[in-house]
């Protein structure tokens, strides 16, 4: 895995003037495939960038997540002839560029679901091969509550290089061996120790501007006795049932699984893609039995999963309050606002 | 890197025609038996390039595997339609199956109906390979028609002579060549009222006979712990990563599909 722990090891600190960030991109793209934010008419998406020109720091947050470069919207996992299978891998080095918090830690928390009991090969490959450069958030998206979710605005670990915007310039700190390794690519000029000063005061005017609507652990109090609440039922008049929450999310991974044939009735492929628990056939069994026929039972597997269920599997709750999915739903549902009305304000 | 989701070629060695809907399979593996589950336990049988899904492993011999598969879709008619000789993948075992320890000195009731033996086969067999480690064996067993009872060789003839084993079978609907009992399961099941001191239910069968099994045997005084079922999902992946199995915060393909009363009812009643 390309990240590790912060330690007094990488103590070392750099400089970048802002008009040059773009210079970093170009000095990675030579060794490694840079994924970072670009614009897209109004919104932003994470691409691979063709040149540090179209690197935009001042994104906000990207429609899909980043680990649609660990897992793939669909992705081939092995194609066969003749009951011959040959498996697929296409994971090259890569280079996450400008990763907001909630995102790296979306990414610690996949590494956990694609490795606990059993080691999903598509997904190890392409992290092993993964270097992360994370960019703390000096400014605040209205549907952002990474703060409350511990997940943010600022990042301690689980980066390889983490960039702070302090004005005119980045500070550029390391924070693995990988990071070391990246910054071998690059030329930049060593920042002075009082920069740090200057770092967290520029964090805790961020840090200030979240309002903090409740705690996490009170969250899933509410959560624990709330799952027969009638509130759920009017919540699922609101919804859609679209899926679109799923699909941004940076840390759902369902999927589900295809075989597709070629022409020739010969060679085929066995193909995955990202499925979400909001679609009715998700949970269809055999002789069309359906164990949550209703949309107020799969919008409680979604947020359920997301804020109580996750924790009990991993350790931590599955949300880390980006907030594409309030940013996406059509309705409008938050699922703070959510918790919020179980709780009965 | 070994990889998880590649099937390992198998080739169908045998098939027995157990119903006009239902086959069992003899699964073989160039080595020999593919893996050796645990009662209960699951496998994800492959066609290329038809698909995949999760079946329940009803058998095994020294050599083989055997799966009873009921023809519901996609997959299991192309698996119908199969010859002796005809590759199947295959990957497994998965899944926690019968708690075989714990059940040791018990009484154990089998209950189940149409395809839900098929889980409940494997446990009975294993008990009756181990006899002196399990009580008495009572299997309660029914179909819609005759013709719609699987394993009839068990049923009427093996398990009926094998010692400390009653068997009765009922159909929702006899035939002009059918002496058995007629009627629904859970009202063979009242009406045999087996005790429950010292005894173990074991069921799997259709969701709605489910249900009222579970009614009859909670008013006959099994505790929750002493009464245990199978869930099924459509799982895609076996290993606890398509999401497909969860429920609340277990995954069937790990920590199932074998549950009892009491640890269902812990959690959301999506089954």
């Amino acid at each position: 895995m390309a990240v590790a722990k912060v330690s007094e090891r990488w103590a070392a600190m750099s400089l970048v003037p802002k008009e040059e960030v773009g210079l970093l991109v170009d000095g990675l793209a030579r060794h490694y495939q840079v994924i970072g934010p670009k614009q897209k008419g109004k919104a932003f998406v994470l691409e691979k960038l063709a040149s540090g020109q179209e690197l935009r720091l001042d994104y906000q947050t990207s429609i899909l997540p980043p680990r649609k470069a660990l897992i793939r919207p669909r992705e081939t996992m092995f194609s066969f002839h003749d009951n011959q299978v040959e498996t697929v891998q296409d994971a090259g080095p890569q280079v996450l560029f400008g990763l907001h918090p909630c995102d790296v830690h979306a990414l610690t928390l996949l590494d956990q679901v694609f490795s606990l009991e059993y080691e999903d090969p598509y997904y190890a490959a392409r992290r092993q091969q993964t270097y992360v450069v994370a960019l703390n958030c000096t400014t605040v998206g209205e549907n952002c509550f990474c703060y409350l979710m511990g997940t943010g605005p600022t990042l301690r670990d689980g980066y390889d290089l983490l960039l702070t915007d302090l004005g005119n310039e980045y500070l550029v700190e390391v924070g693995s061996d990988a990071g070391e390794e990246l910054l071998r690519h690059l030329s930049l000029r060593p920042a002075p120790r009082v920069r740090v000063v200057e770092k967290e005061k520029r964090l805790d005017q961020v840090r200030r501007q979240f309002r903090q609507q409740m705690e996490v652990t009170e969250m899933r109090e509410v959560l624990a006795g709330s799952y027969n609440h009638p509130a759920w039922r009017e919540l699922a008049k609101d919804c859609l049932g679209c899926g679109n929450c799923t699909m941004v999310c940076p840390t759902c991974f369902c999927f589900q699984v295809k075989d597709q044939l070629e022409l020739d009735l010969n060679h085929g492929q066995r193909v995955r893609e990202w499925d979400s628990c909001l679609l009715w056939d998700y949970s269809l069994v055999a002789l069309g039995h359906n164990f949550r026929p209703q949309l107020e039972t799969r919008l409680k597997q979604r947020l359920y999963h997301k804020l109580y269920y996750y924790e009990d599997q991993i350790g931590t709750p599955g949300c880390v309050g980006c907030g594409r999915c309030v940013t996406n739903c059509p309705a409008g549902i938050h699922p703070l606002e959510v918790v919020a009305r179980l709780k009965g304000e | 890197m070994s990889n998880p989701y590649v099937p390992v070629i198998a080739r169908i060695e045998r098939i027995i025609e157990e119903t006009p809907d239902v086959k069992t399979f003899h699964l073989v593996t160039a080595a020999g038996k593919p893996f050796a589950p645990r009662p209960g336990q699951l496998a994800m049988l492959s066609l290329l390039p038809v698909g995949e899904g999760m079946f329940s492993v009803s058998g095994q011999g020294e050599a083989h595997l055997e799966f009873a598969i009921k023809k519901v879709g996609q997959l299991t008619t192309a698996l119908h339609e199969a010859e002796v000789g005809q590759a199947v993948g295959i990957r497994g075992p998965y899944g926690n199956g019968f708690p075989v320890e714990e059940l040791q000195g018990k009484d154990l009731v089998f209950i189940g109906g149409g395809i839900g033996l098929a889980p409940l086969r494997s446990l009975i067999n294993y008990c009756l390979a181990h006899r002196p480690d399990y009580g008495e064996l009572l299997i309660i067993y029914g179909a819609r028609t005759p013709a719609d009872l699987v394993f009839k060789e068990e049923l009427f003839r093996h398990w009926p002579q094998a010692p400390g084993t009653a068997v009765h079978v009922t159909v929702d609907a006899g035939d002009a060549g059918w002496q058995g009992p007629v009627g629904l399961v859970p009202a063979l099941l009242e009406q045999l009222n087996p005790r429950p001191q010292g005894k173990v239910a074991i069921t799997c069968g259709p969701p709605v006979m489910i249900k009222f099994v579970l009614q009859a045997l909670e008013r006959m005084g099994y505790r929750d712990d002493q009464v245990i079922t199978t869930l099924e999902r459509r799982m895609k992946c076996g290993l606890g990563k398509c999401g497909r199995c969860n429920l609340g915060s277990k995954y069937v393909c790990l920590d199932g599909p074998v549950f009892t009363l009491g640890q269902l009812k812990a959690l959301p009643a999506e089954y």
